[in-house]
This record gives structure tokens, C-alpha cells and sequence, in this order.
């Protein structure tokens, strides 16, 4: 039985399809907001899933100087690592695995999907990809720093015990006392996460790594076809999780009492979340170079979090 | 009763074997294959048979060697005392010294002079494992010595390439400078407590430091942390990893550093008693996160696969010294459990990198590219040794990572020192830089486009890759059955450790009266692998559906660097309508982005490493010195 | 399983990326291509998107005479495209060869190379026809999968 809900947990929801559901929504909105703030019309909401089929649709091509195992097994194995993390998350105050969820343990997974994409581009042998799999990896050092700046000083204000790192007791910490956006203390970690999520998701102005019109779309380039596929809705899946973080840890869940309302303002504040910290920042600016980006992170807004780290620390 | 004898046995066959293969394995390859297979195993299996009385039984087994046993409390012979914590160090050095024999046999065949070879790597082993189970300070010392010489008569043993004379000379005298240091800390000691035996120079010191005692310590610390290649006693080793013979570079980053490791862990914990001390804590932590940032910093500028393996050897040697520096349950469990992990992957990484040279000649990147083409199981094994010294889950090196990191947030949580917030930062960061360094790797060197100069590379033969999977499955195992390996081998290690009166109760006094020790016990039931597993079973069924139903449509292209025109345009790779053979990127050079930001810092590197001997002796008596002084003004 | 393969015919049409290989155009067209995307014509609408590599595309739009240097990389190039596939010729250009016809570096017509399915005429043509041509180059699209299905 317990396995029968674990697989169900996995496949349908928070798993699989809820997840890709709603993450190919979020982009779909993340792109119509996108066109209005520019004055156009703009594709329909569901245009990600349309272009998730077409590229089921389409010839595979496996490159002949790519490994082919490695290049097919990078995107299963970078959703696997997303739906693992749906998992971790309380969609709507429901708890999934005893919610037991650890922060440190986010962060690492978090980065097995960019490494699938590292390795699934290089495996390909092209040069482009050599080129944007470097400044993937250089993004993931700049952004990994402030990241984990920014748990510390949540696991500060809610840490108790040998659980300091767990989601859960985040979010008992929320129920109890409140937002943690509101603790005066964690705004500047909320800036920096919101800053966080367009690298970590990999859109303007710091999708460098994947920057289509100068590295053809980097380690994506010799992708086609159902792996391609993977790759976008992987991608998709990524904005939702990081605003789904986000709110998990600053905002925290409301209960209404009814729990498919509780998963609907949930979602909502997903899309909000995706809407400021995306779409905005994407409308009003240009890519940035890898070194820009770099020294972005680990001035600017490793600066930030560490202002909130002191500030916690010095008991505020 | 019987268990008494398995630690001498097994250090006094290893040395027995050096002494046969010299006089009978010069000249038959199998008749020294076999005697040093024979010992070798020997050895592992006396070692495995200690895991039931002293971990499961939790006994501590003494020896006096000819029966020298103390009179009327003062130890007067030299004793073996294995203890959980020797026997938790001994364990994976015997294991290593399996496979790198295993691996060697094949490794080394062109080479000539092997008797002499095997004669060494015997020693070191015996000087391993010597060091691991004895519980005599001034033997302690000897076991330093030989495998000092052993090593670096073993980095230079391939002596006809370009810099080993030099990478076996620079070790040599810092590895002396470290001696003579313990040799001196040693002096020092009997003067003052006459007693060699560590067990009562731990009881006779506690709580009672002289100023000619603390000197002592500090250098000690100093001597073995020269052994155990941290900052700023690292210098000299980066050659010597780089210019061994693959088997070896694996026994330095497996056995040689770690028992570095296990000298601090006595002297600190079981010999001074100084861990409480919030100084000394502070001093390793800084010691550590120096270690690991510094060397991970220098690893990203290499072009040498094995230099870049030897930079990370001394990097994640840094998250075990600061673990140690934690003094805490879980910061000593995570340490511990690092460096056997540590032992476990890097090890697999020289043997796969000893596998590229063996097929490819070099281990230049610039010159590799496309190997996992023709080595694709080397390429797997290394993809998973990387992942696993990058901390990625579920492989080994995440699990051992991030108690670590709990552990010195915990602390720094308890204690409301900024310092050890500062160390989980710096660990977490190196990970990632650890990880960026791989990636370097697998993409210069198995990924890429195959050149055509080196078409001719074929896989390595099957006694070298039985070594390399064995590694690969301990990565996976370790990291999965973690809890298992916790509470079987790590929590009695860890709790022997903390245990300094019952390691003197029991060598000393009447084993049946021994105090019980410390009973600590760490629980972590938050990562469970188990669901890792689960959905793993069911992403493998969809990719081999996947794979099963997409055709299997591949053309030729030609190899980057012939002139023929490419004849499927189809599968070339994309590179603007460009022939693909021309599209071959060497990428050693990669991460400039973050290069260029650090390139002040890369310079001031750049220059420490420069490469003098005299330079090196010196950063080491400075940096001796300073903890020295350190030592001195705090520990008191 | 019918339901699935209908949907992904019916996406074919409705989310066709575009590759945009220069054969020796002089610009003109490639102007009035990227003018399509913008806000005042914007062929976002109708799921366009304008892709780096040609391994993502589904439309290739080819402007320009063919000249000698790029006839090598062009059917390289269109080769690497996987299918179902359309390619568009936009301009006078690779139709005709344009005022460049009969010179001693041109190559063209594309005809020669390729089934090219949607010809956009012009010197340069409106963007209104651009967006014209791609839409029916869409429509092409779903015929291709399902003819590719069967």
C-alpha cells in the first residue's frame, strides 16, 4: 500500500504530472506577461505544452561524436532529480516523505539538474556546448554561494535542535510566528533568493549559459527531438520549484481549511513569485556577460545575504 | 585470545613480503605477483577479522611485542593496541592496499626493476599499517620514517620521466623536515613523561601540560600534518602525486595522508586531551578551510589531470581536519567518515586516470578528448568518482559532506561563533568548486571530439578495471547504506575517538575494569536513499523504453584533425555548417569567467607554488612556527 | 495512444521554431525576418520562436543567392535539421538568384539542394507575407508529422 502511494505520490501528485503541469503553466504565463509587458499579443498560455509535443514529435538525433548513453540518460536523470524535489516540497501544506525535507539536501539537488545538463552537453562533443557547459558551471558557482548564505540565516532564525536544516520545522516556525518575509532580519535573504531564482532557472538577463543567439542555445545545441523535450520541461519544472521554495520558506503555506484552496493560493503565489522575480527582470534587461554575472553574485548579492546573516546573527 | 596476534601478524607479513620478493621475486613476474598477492591479502583479511571483536564486540585489543608487558604500571615494551578508531583507518588502508596491488600487476608490466617496486610498495603498506595498529609513540615514529623513504623512493620510480627525480627529492626533505619534527616532539615527551607508549603519556599528560610538553605538541601537529599534505605543508606532494605511478598516487591519497590524519586524531584527542580547547578547535577549522579552499582554487588552474587529482586530494583532506577540529560526535563521525570516503573515490580516480595514461600515453589535457568513446566504462567509473568527491547525491561523498556541514553549523548554532558559519559557507562553496574541476575533466578528456592521432586507444584490461568497479559500487554502497556503515564501523571509531581513559585502562590496566568510554550516537533518518532507489527503478524502466524504441541511426564522421570530407552531415556535430572535424575544444582553459575575477588571487598562487625546494622547507617551519606560537599562547 | 499522437500532430503546427541561415543575402531580408517578431507584427502569436541551432528547428528559412563559400554549409547545415521539416526561401534571392544571377560565385537556386516547400517572393517581401508563408509552412508541418506517423 505504501508503495502504491509512493508511486502514486511520484507519478501524479506532488509528482510528475501535477508538477509538469503546473511548471509548463508557469512558463506559459511567465511568456504571455512577458509579451503584454512588451505591448504585443503574445502566444497562448498553453504554448509550452504545445512545444513540449511537437518536440515529442520530432526526429531524435544522436550526434556521432556524442556518448550515447550518457546523452540520453542526462535528462531522465535530471527530471528524476526534479520530481524528487516536488516531492520535498509542501504544495498546500501537504507533506510528502514526513516532510522531513533538509535544506542542505535541496541544494545538492538542485544541482544535479544543471549537472545533467553540463554532462548531457558535453557528452554531445559539440563546441558550443563546451563553451556553455563553462558558463553554466561558473553560473552555479555564483549563485551557490548567496544561496547557501541565505539557508544559513533561515535555519538561524527557525533552527532548533538537531533539525535546524529541515523544511518542516520551517514551516511549523511559519505557522507559528508568522511569514518569514516579514521578519525584518530576512528581507534582504528574500532579495537575494529572488535574485537567486532567474540564474538558478537559467533566464534573462543570466541565462549566459544558454544564450541562443551567440552559443546556440549552448549545452542544449545538439539536442533534438524527446530529449530536447525533457530538457524544456526540466527547465519549466525549475522556475516552479524555485518559486515553490521561495514561497515554502518566506511565505509559508495558508491554510483555509479546504486543501484543493490551500494548493490553488499556493500555485498562485508560485505564479506571482514567477511574475516579479522572472518576467519582470526579463522585460527591462540584457544578457550579462560570465564575468559580470559572476562578480554580480558574489558581491552584489552575496552581499545582501550576508547582511541578513549578520543581522541574524546579531539577534535581530 | 587469538585476535591478540592479527595486527602484528599482518604488519609483520607485509614487511616478511618486502623481504621475499627482493630475494626470490626478481626475476619471475609470477612468483612475486603471487608472494606479494599472498601477504597483501593476508594482510586485508587479518584486518577484516578484527571488525567482530572490536567493532561489533566493542573490545580493544592489546599486544606487547615478546611478551614485554608493563612493570608495576609503567609500559616498557612496545605495544600494538587496536582500538575502533585504528582499526576504522585500518580497514580501508588494507582494502586499499588490495586493489592497488591488483591494479599495479598490470599497470606496471612495461616497466623494469618491478622486484624492487614491489619490495617498496610492500614497505609502505607495512609502514601503513604499522602506523594504524601500534600504540608505541617512538614506533609510531619509525613507521613515519619508512613510509616517508618508501614514498619517495616510489614517486620517483619512474625515474626516466620528466620531473619524478625532482617530486621524490622535494618529498624527501619535507617529508624529513616533518620527521625530524616528530622525532624532536618524541624527545621531548620521554624527556618529560618517560613513557613512550601513548596510552599512559596520555594519562600522565592530562591536565597537566608543561611548556616543554606543549612545545611537543606543537610539533607534533606540525610533523603530521606534513604527513597528512595540508596547508601549508602541501607544496611538495602535488609532484609526487602527479609523477607516481597511478597505484601509488592512490596509496598516497588513500593510506599515506590519512595516516596524518589518524597522528592528529592521537595526539590531539588521546595523547594532549587539548580538543576541548576552544583555541585548538578554532585553530584546525581555520587549518581546514584554508586546506580545502586554497587547493580547490589551485586545482580549477591545472592542465594535468594528475596534478589536478593530487589539488584535490589535499582539498578534501581539509573538510576532514576541520571535522576533526569540530570536537563534536557528529563533526567527528563526518570526518571520519570523509576520509574513508575520501579513500574510496579518489582512489578510484587515480586508478582511472592511471587508466588514461595506460591507454592514452598521456595525462595532458589538452591533448585528450573523446576517450569515453573508446573507454566508455573508464568514463562511467570516473563519472561516478566524481560525482561522489563532489558531493553530489546519492554517492558517498554527499553523505559524508553534509554531516560535516550540519556538524559545524550545529557547533557554530551552540557556541555563536561566526567562525565555523564562515567553515560551512567555505565547505559548501569548495564542493561546488570541486565539482566545476570535474567537469573540467570529463569534458577535455572523455567527452569532446576523438583526435585522430588517437584512434588507436583501446579499453584497459580486466585486471585493472576489476579495481576501478569495486571503487565505483563502495561509491554507490557507502552512499546509499550509509546508516548501516554508521552504525557498524563509524559510531565505534568515532566513540574510541572520545575515549582516551578507556584506551589507557585498557592497554595499562585490567581490561575487565576498563571505564566504558564515551556512548555517543549519531542518528540522521532525514536523507533517505531508499527513495532515491524507488524512483530510480522507475526513470531506468522509461530510458530503457526510451532507448529501446528510438532507432539506432548513427553515422561516421570522420576523427577532428584528418582532412577527409566528413561523409554523414547529418550526425556531425553542429558548428555552424562547419566540417565537425575541425570543431575539437581544449578545454583546460575553461571557467575564465570566474578565473578572470581571481586573477589577482591565481597570481599570488601562482607564485607560492614556485616550485623551490627551499621555499617549500620554509613555508613549512613558518607555518610550524605560527602554530607553534598558536599553540602557546592559547592551549596552555 | 491515438489521442496522444493527435495532440502531437496538432502541436506541429502550432509551435514551429525557425532556423535562419544567411546564404550570401545582403541583409534585407534578415531585417524584415527579425521585424516579424517584433511587437508590431509579433509571430509569438502564433507560437514562432526563433531558435539558435538547427537541431531545434522545424522551419528553415534560407535568404540569399547560395554563394560558393556558404553551398557547403548550407546543406550541411539543412542535413542536421531533424524531421518533419520545412524549408522556406525567403526573398527573391534563393528563388531566383535575384540581380546576382549569373555570377560566377553564385550557386543557386535552392531548388537544387532542397524540396523547398514555401517560397515568401520579394525584394525585399512584406512582413505581412513572411508571416504569411511561415503560417503556411506550419500547416505543412502537421501534414509531414502524420504523413512521417504512417
Amino acid at each position: 500500500m505504501i508503495v502504491l502511494t509512493t508511486i502514486l505520490q511520484i507519478l501524479i501528485f506532488p509528482g510528475f504530472l501535477f508538477a509538469s503541469f503546473i511548471g509548463l503553466l508557469l512558463a506559459g504565463i511567465d511568456r504571455k506577461v512577458l509579451a503584454r509587458m512588451q505591448h504585443r499579443i503574445g502566444p497562448p498560455i498553453i504554448q509550452p505544452m504545445y512545444d513540449f509535443f511537437k518536440l515529442c514529435g520530432k526526429e531524435t538525433i544522436v550526434p556521432a561524436a556524442a556518448n550515447r548513453h550518457v546523452y540520453m540518460l542526462a535528462p531522465w536523470a535530471s527530471l528524476c532529480s526534479l520530481i524528487v524535489m516536488c516531492l520535498f516540497i509542501p504544495v498546500g501544506g501537504l507533506t510528502f516523505f514526513s516532510g522531513n525535507a533538509d535544506l542542505i539536501i535541496i541544494i545538492y539537488l538542485l544541482t544535479i539538474p544543471a549537472v545533467c545538463l553540463i554532462i548531457g552537453g558535453s557528452s554531445s562533443g559539440s563546441p558550443y556546448a563546451a563553451v556553455g557547459i563553462s558558463r553554466e558551471m561558473v553560473t552555479m558557482i555564483a549563485y551557490e554561494l548567496p544561496l547557501i548564505i541565505v539557508f544559513l540565516a533561515i535555519a538561524r532564525v527557525v533552527g532548533r535542535g538537531e533539525l535546524v536544516f529541515s523544511i518542516k520545522t520551517v514551516a511549523e516556525y511559519q505557522i507559528a510566528n508568522g511569514a518569514l518575509v516579514s521578519h525584518i532580519a530576512l528581507i534582504p535573504a528574500a532579495i537575494a533568493f529572488l535574485l537567486i531564482i532567474p540564474a538558478e532557472v537559467g533566464t534573462q538577463p543570466f541565462d549566459t549559459a544558454e544564450a541562443e543567439t551567440e552559443i546556440c542555445e549552448g549545452p542544449l545545441v545538439e539536442y533534438s527531438g524527446k530529449p530536447l523535450a525533457l530538457f524544456k520541461l526540466n527547465s519549466s519544472l525549475k522556475m516552479f520549484i524555485m518559486s515553490a521554495l521561495f514561497t515554502t520558506l518566506f511565505i509559508g503555506v495558508v491554510y483555509t481549511g479546504n486543501v484543493i484552496a490551500d494548493v490553488v493560493i499556493f500555485v498562485a503565489i508560485c505564479c506571482l513569485v514567477t511574475i516579479i522575480c522572472m518576467t519582470l527582470v526579463h522585460a527591462v534587461t540584457a544578457r550579462l556577460k560570465i564575468e559580470h554575472l559572476f562578480k554580480f553574485y558574489w558581491t552584489v548579492v552575496a552581499g545582501i545575504a550576508l547582511v541578513s546573516l549578520i543581522l541574524v546573527w546579531a539577534g535581530l | 585470545m587469538m585476535y591478540a596476534h592479527f595486527p602484528v601478524i599482518a604488519v609483520m607479513g607485509l614487511f616478511l613480503g618486502a623481504f621475499l620478493v627482493e630475494i626470490f621475486g626478481t626475476k619471475n613476474k609470477y612468483i612475486r605477483n603471487t608472494i606479494v598477492m599472498i601477504f597483501v591479502l593476508l594482510a586485508a583479511v587479518l584486518t577484516f577479522a578484527l571488525i567482530k571483536p572490536v567493532m561489533v564486540n566493542g573490545e580493544i585489543i592489546t599486544y606487547w611485542m615478546g611478551s614485554w608487558e608493563p612493570v608495576e604500571g609503567w609500559a616498557i615494551g612496545i605495544g600494538y593496541e587496536v582500538d575502533a578508531l585504528g582499526l576504522f583507518f585500518g580497514l580501508f588502508c588494507a582494502a586499499t592496499f588490495v586493489l592497488s596491488a591488483i591494479y599495479s600487476f598490470r599497470y606496471m608490466d612495461s616497466d623494469d626493476h618491478l622486484g624492487h617496486y614491489y619490495t617498496l610498495f610492500l614497505m609502505l603498506c607495512g609502514g601503513v599499517l604499522g602506523l594504524v595498529f601500534t600504540g608505541d609513540l617512538f614506533n609510531m615514529f619509525i613507521m613515519v620514517e619508512i613510509i616517508t623513504f618508501a614514498s619517495a623512493a616510489l614517486a620517483a620510480f619512474r625515474n626516466y620521466k620528466f620531473g619524478a627525480l625532482e617530486a621524490g627529492f622535494k618529498y624527501l626533505v619535507i617529508g624529513s623536515v616533518g620527521s625530524s619534527m616528530i622525532l624532536f616532539g618524541v624527545a621531548l615527551i620521554y624527556l618529560q613523561t618517560h613513557t613512550l607508549n601513548i596510552a599512559q603519556i596520555g594519562n600522565e599528560m592530562a591536565g597537566n601540560l608543561t611548556p616543554v610538553t606543549i612545545l611537543a605538541l606543537g610539533l607534533l601537529i606540525m610533523g603530521f600534518s606534513v604527513k597528512a599534505f595540508i596547508f601549508p605543508f602541501h607544496t611538495p606532494v602535488v609532484d609526487s602525486y602527479a609523477t607516481a605511478p597511478a597505484p601509488i598516487s592512490m596509496m598516497f591519497s588513500g593510506t599515506v595522508n590519512k595516516i596524518g590524519v589518524l597522528g592528529l586524531i592521537r595526539v590531539l584527542y588521546q595523547m594532549f586531551r587539548v580538543m576541548d580547547k576552544e583555541a585548538m578547535q578554532m585553530t584546525l577549522v581555520v587549518i581546514g578551510m584554508a586546506t580545502m579552499f586554497i587547493a580547490v582554487t589551485c586545482a580549477l588552474a591545472q592542465h594535468r589531470l594528475k596534478r589536478l587529482l593530487a589539488y584535490h586530494s589535499i582539498s578534501q583532506v581539509g573538510y576532514v581536519i576541520m571535522a576533526i577540529g569540530l570536537a563534536t560526535p557528529l563533526g567527528v563521525t563526518g570526518g571520519l567518515f570523509h576520509a574513508m570516503n575520501h579513500t574510496v573515490f579518489k582512489g578510484l580516480l587515480f586508478l582511472c586516470a592511471g587508466a588514461v595514461f595506460y591507454a592514452a600515453g598521456t595525462t595532458n589535457m589538452d591533448k585528450l578528448g573523446g576517450l569515453s568513446k573508446k573507454m566508455p566504462l573508464t568514463c562511467a567509473c570516473f563519472i561516478v568518482g566524481a560525482f561522489a568527491i563532489s558531493g553530489i547525491p546519492p554517492f558517498n561523498g554527499f553523505a559524508s559532506k553534509w554531516m560535516i556541514y550540519l556538524a559545524a553549523y550545529n557547533k557554530g548554532m551552540e557556541t555563536g561563533n561566526f567562525l565555523y558559519i564562515a567553515a560551512t559557507i567555505v565547505a559548501v562553496v569548495t564542493s561546488v568548486m570541486t565539482l566545476a574541476s570535474f567537469i573540467k575533466v570529463t569534458q577535455t578528456v572523455f567527452f569532446g571530439q576523438l583526435k585522430a592521432t588517437n584512434d588507436y586507444i583501446r579499453d584497459v584490461p580486466l585486471s585493472m578495471r576489476i579495481p576501478m568497479w569495486i571503487g565505483s559500487a563502495l561509491c554507490i554502497f557507502l552512499g546509499v547504506g550509509y546508516n548501516f556503515v554508521n552504525k557498524t564501523i563509524l559510531n565505534p571509531a568515532m566513540n574510541a575517538a572520545f575515549s582516551a581513559e578507556r584506551y589507557f585502562d585498557v592497554m595499562m590496566g585490567d581490561p575487565a575494569a576498563a571505564s566504558a568510554g564515551t556512548n555517543y550516537t549519531i542518528n540522521l533518518s532525514v536523507w533517505n536513499p531508499i527513495l532515491w532507489l524507488v524512483l530510480f527503478a522507475i526513470v531506468f524502466a522509461a530510458v530503457a523504453i526510451a532507448i529501446i524504441t528510438t532507432k539506432k541511426t548513427v553515422g561516421k564522421v570522420m576523427l577532428s584533425g584528418s582532412d577527409n570530407q566528413d561523409p554523414d552531415g547529418k550526425y556531425a556535430v553542429f558548428f555552424s555548417g562547419e566540417r565537425s572535424q575541425y570543431s575539437h575544444v581544449v578545454g583546460s582553459d575553461m571557467f575564465w569567467g570566474f578565473r578572470k575575477n581571481f586573477s589577482k588571487y591565481f597570481d599570488v598562487f601562482h607564485k607560492f607554488h614556485n616550485g623551490n625546494v627551499n621555499d617549500y622547507a620554509t613555508y613549512c617551519v613558518v607555518g610550524g612556527i605560527i602554530i607553534t606560537i598558536i599553540v602557546f599562547i592559547f592551549v596552555r | 495512444m491515438s489521442v496522444l499522437s493527435k495532440i502531437i500532430a496538432d502541436s506541429a503546427s502550432k509551435s514551429p521554431w525557425i532556423y535562419h541561415i544567411n546564404t550570401g543575402s545582403c541583409n534585407g531580408c534578415d531585417i524584415e525576418l527579425v521585424a516579424v517578431l517584433t511587437p508590431r507584427y509579433d509571430a509569438e502569436r502564433f507560437g514562432f520562436k526563433l531558435t539558435g541551432s538547427p537541431r531545434h528547428a522545424d522551419i528553415v528559412v534560407v535568404s540569399g543567392p547560395i554563394t560558393t563559400q556558404s553551398e557547403e554549409r548550407l546543406k550541411r547545415t539543412l542535413e542536421q535539421v531533424p524531421e518533419p521539416k520545412c524549408v522556406v526561401s525567403l526573398g527573391s534571392c534563393p528563388q531566383s538568384g535575384n540581380v546576382f544571377k549569373g555570377s560566377y560565385s553564385i550557386e543557386g537556386p535552392l531548388e537544387k539542394y532542397v524540396h523547398v516547400d514555401v517560397t515568401v517572393a520579394g525584394c525585399t517581401p512584406k512582413p505581412e507575407a513572411v508571416i504569411e508563408g511561415l503560417y503556411k509552412a506550419a500547416g505543412i508541418l502537421k501534414k509531414k508529422r502524420e504523413a512521417m506517423k504512417k
